[in-house]
């Protein structure tokens, strides 16, 4: 007898599920807000950041040339300059303040001057020196400028210390202005693009805030709707705590599933970016954070008044994300208390995993604390929202019995 | 006659006033926006960002050689402010793993018979890869390791110089003529906290105010008050706009003003003009936004249409602002649609009055630019008007 009833518990319990499943699912369609973060945004912001970040690094940086020495030697080394990727000289100014004001009016973002004595101090064997003066409006023209100047005035400076050795052989030569060669090697970012660094980290953040601000604008939209302003409606299906939260999830999980691969799988072939894990594999890691992230909507969702409010603070949450996860700012030098409070967010752990496996080609195992803490916060959010739901039901009951003895 | 009506005009919006600053008070939706929001964001990033440069970023050092000499470059590597050399592999494999699991963010590898080769006058070579998948720390990496490269060949090619009896200077100048002498205009330090959080923190509390505007406006439908509040102005929409948003401008300029005062005074970010300036860039941000706030709400007079609108839009200003990634290297389309977002045009002013020094003879384009967001609410000033009229809320 009661092992039939339990029998008829679960079949009862999953067909209640699946019910849920397809309403929510209706709910979804119907609800153009709903629409535009579950499928707009996660489409179209992708499309709009790596249009936004397509040049990948700032080339052909301008710059404006002061020489003041106007000898060979100076040509040479401005002309050198022009020639690289990073740097084009947009002029020649004869003086300090006509460079300035062509800064002032944003017609060059760098002034490089070349002293008078610049040759004269090359002809007598002493240090010379060229001056940089750099507009800090943006990090990466300083470095193009930068990198530039450095690299030119060493390649330069060789030459003249070869010159200095005459009566050596050319072994000589080259050992004496180099006795240790370097090389330098970037590995997984080859070409030090914006893009390639910062779209994966945005992929996986986007799922998160979408899919947040998605399940708080149902669960508002639920709260206007029922009756007694609750989460629930009163209906026969919606008894069992389980049965709720099983059917939610199940109808983000399977809308997620196909956003999820256009995001992490599709997006990176359409704009070539760094691609080297295995698809599987990513897939492995991507699924407890889909999990995750929807108990975790769920559980905090509850806390969130009414739906208009969901905007402001989540959507005010996402930069901070973005840092907490210690992809722009390096994990290693984020302070203690806020990487403590990092680790209460899927996207902080789906990030670090998916740039690790996607860009560096990190193999599952090599992920396994990531993939361990997913699965803890799976564990846990479920078990949050699992207790927010049951306090749902059991608050709708009573008012609801209250209101029928009235 | 023109008396009484302007008396009773500016009573008007004084009773406007004081109904708007009760509905603030009421709902704590809007102290946390207005006040929590952009004071926790300072908190965080001026936090996060404390030192202002990473320090002690983790690398590997793989060292097959394991001589006195590549010993001392190690050691000397460590002493690098910005790199810490946090683990020793024996082969190159193991560090290359490490790097991969995020450990460390860069590698540096010396080969076998180094010292050897060095007193051969083999030339040997120093390798190291750094990975750019974390672009900041990579980039930082790479400057301390050339440098270590440059200064270990150059410290050797002394010692063989000296040996043919030239004098230390000598050496020295030959070993480097021409150097490269920087200036960096307003951020001497290349702070990344100066660089972003000047930035961040306004975007932030940008994002905040367009959001909440909407949330404002949109609430008089969905509280079913707008006509309540129409009555009030007497009929004019222009007047009820105003006197609905003063309050909120009032209290976003205080806060801001306070923002400003950590940034500038007690946190001490190079600002070349003075706070004045910064507050005056600050003020206009404000109100810019909340006037393509009221805007985007008459296009899509939905609360929830018109608040995921601004969501999407507020977001990507962050982006397209030109702070991260500058503008001048994006598309020409983007070039241009740039313009349409209040927080590009204060990272301009930021950028000519903080760094640059610069005058309003410089900056009154972009004052102007941000003046005439201004007139945004009027284009939809009617059809506001229509729907605060007719308009029943449905949830």
């Amino acid at each position: 007898m009661s092992n039939k009833s339990f029998k008829n518990i679960i079949k009862e319990g999953i067909r209640d599920s699946f019910i849920i499943w397809k309403e929510e699912f209706r709910n979804v369609i119907h609800d153009a807000g709903v629409i535009i973060f579950f499928i707009v945004a996660p489409f179209a912001y992708p499309l709009l950041y790596c249009f936004i970040y397509d040049n990948e690094v700032a080339k052909e940086v301008c710059m404006v040339v002061v020489d003041d020495c106007n000898t060979p030697q100076s040509r040479e080394f401005s002309r050198l300059c022009d020639a690289t990727r990073d740097v084009r000289i947009v002029g020649k100014a004869s003086n300090m303040e006509e460079a300035k004001h062509m800064l002032r009016e944003k017609k060059a973002y760098g002034i490089m001057m070349i002293p008078s004595d610049f040759s004269k101090k090359i002809v007598r064997d002493e240090k010379t020196y060229v001056v940089l003066y750099s507009d800090m409006s943006s990090l990466l023209y300083y470095k193009a400028f930068l990198v530039t100047l450095t690299d030119v005035s060493l390649e330069m400076g060789k030459d003249i210390q070869i010159e200095r050795m005459a009566g050596l052989s050319n072994r000589e030569q080259e050992v004496l202005t180099a006795p240790i060669e370097y090389e330098d090697v970037t590995y997984f970012n080859p070409q030090n693009g914006f893009a390639s660094f910062l779209i994966p980290a945005v992929l996986i953040l986007v799922i998160q805030q979408t899919m947040l601000m998605g399940i708080a604008l149902l669960s508002g939209a639920a709260k206007d709707k029922n009756t007694y302003r609750d989460l629930l409606p009163i209906q026969r299906h919606y008894r069992g705590t389980f049965r709720i939260v099983f059917g939610k999830s199940l109808c983000y999980l399977m809308i997620y599933s196909v956003v999820a691969v256009y995001l992490l799988w599709c997006v990176p072939i359409i704009f070539s970016l760094p691609q080297m894990g295995d698809g599987f594999a990513i897939l492995e890691l991507i699924f407890p954070f889909l999990l995750s992230c929807i108990f975790f909507s769920l559980t905090i969702v509850s806390f969130v008044r009414d739906r208009e409010s969901s905007f402001v603070i989540f959507i005010f949450m996402s930069l901070i994300l973005l840092f907490l996860s210690g992809i722009s700012w390096p994990a290693s030098v984020v302070p203690w208390y806020w990487k403590s409070i990092s680790y209460l967010f899927p996207s902080t752990f789906g990030i670090q995993g998916f740039i690790k496996m996607n860009t560096m080609g990190a193999t599952l195992n090599q992920v396994s604390f990531e993939y361990t803490a997913l699965w803890i916060q799976t564990f846990f959010y479920f078990i949050g929202a699992f207790l927010v739901f049951r306090w749902q039901i059991i608050r709708s009951e009573k008012i609801y019995r209250k209101n029928k003895h009235v | 006659m023109v008396v009484i009506f302007r008396k009773k005009l500016w009573y008007r919006v004084w009773l406007l006033c004081i109904r708007e600053a009760r509905i603030l008070a009421s709902r704590p939706l809007y102290l946390f926006g207005m006040i929590i929001a952009p004071l926790f964001t300072a908190l965080f990033f001026l936090t996060l960002m404390g030192k202002g440069l990473p320090q002690d970023l983790p690398i590997a050092v793989v060292d097959n050689d394991n001589s006195a000499v590549s010993r001392r470059v190690v050691r000397q590597l460590d002493a690098f402010k910005q790199t810490k050399v946090a683990m020793k592999y024996a082969n190159f494999q193991d560090a290359r793993r490490a790097m991969q699991e995020g450990y460390v963010y860069a590698i540096f590898y010396i080969p076998d018979n180094f010292e050897k080769d060095v007193m051969a006058s083999r030339q040997p070579k120093f390798s190291f890869y750094m990975n750019n998948s974390y672009l900041i720390a990579g980039s930082l990496l790479y400057r301390d390791l050339r440098t270590i490269s440059v200064l270990g060949s150059a410290a050797v090619a002394k010692e063989f110089k000296t040996a043919r009896g030239q004098t230390e200077d000598q050496a020295m100048t030959e070993l480097q003529p021409i150097g490269v002498d920087t200036h960096l205009i307003g951020n001497p330090l290349t702070n990344y906290s100066v660089y972003l959080c000047n930035l961040i923190i306004p975007g932030v509390y940008n994002i905040v105010i367009m959001l909440l505007t909407i949330y404002a406006l949109g609430n008089e439908l969905k509280r079913n008050t707008s006509r309540v509040l129409l009555r009030m102005s007497n009929n004019k929409m222009f007047v009820a706009l105003f006197a609905k948003m003063f309050p909120h401008t009032l209290i976003y300029c205080s806060v801001i003003t306070l923002i400003d005062v950590i940034l500038y005074k007690f946190m001490q970010f190079p600002c070349a003009l003075g706070i004045g300036s910064m507050l005056a860039a600050s003020y206009s941000l404000i109100i810019a936004s909340q006037s393509l706030a009221i805007f985007l709400f008459g296009l899509l007079p939905i609360m929830r249409l018109s608040l995921s609108a601004a969501s999407l839009i507020s977001v990507v200003s962050l982006s397209i602002s030109g702070f991260t990634f500058p503008v001048s290297e994006m598309h020409y389309v983007l070039q241009c649609w740039s313009n349409f977002f209040p927080l590009r045009h204060f990272f301009l002013l930021y950028v000519d009055q903080a760094l640059n020094g610069l005058g309003f003879e410089y900056t009154w384009h972009i004052y102007l630019a941000l003046a005439l967001f201004l007139f945004l609410p009027l284009v939809v000033m009617k059809s506001i008007k229509r729907v605060y009229l007719t308009y029943k809320y449905i949830p």
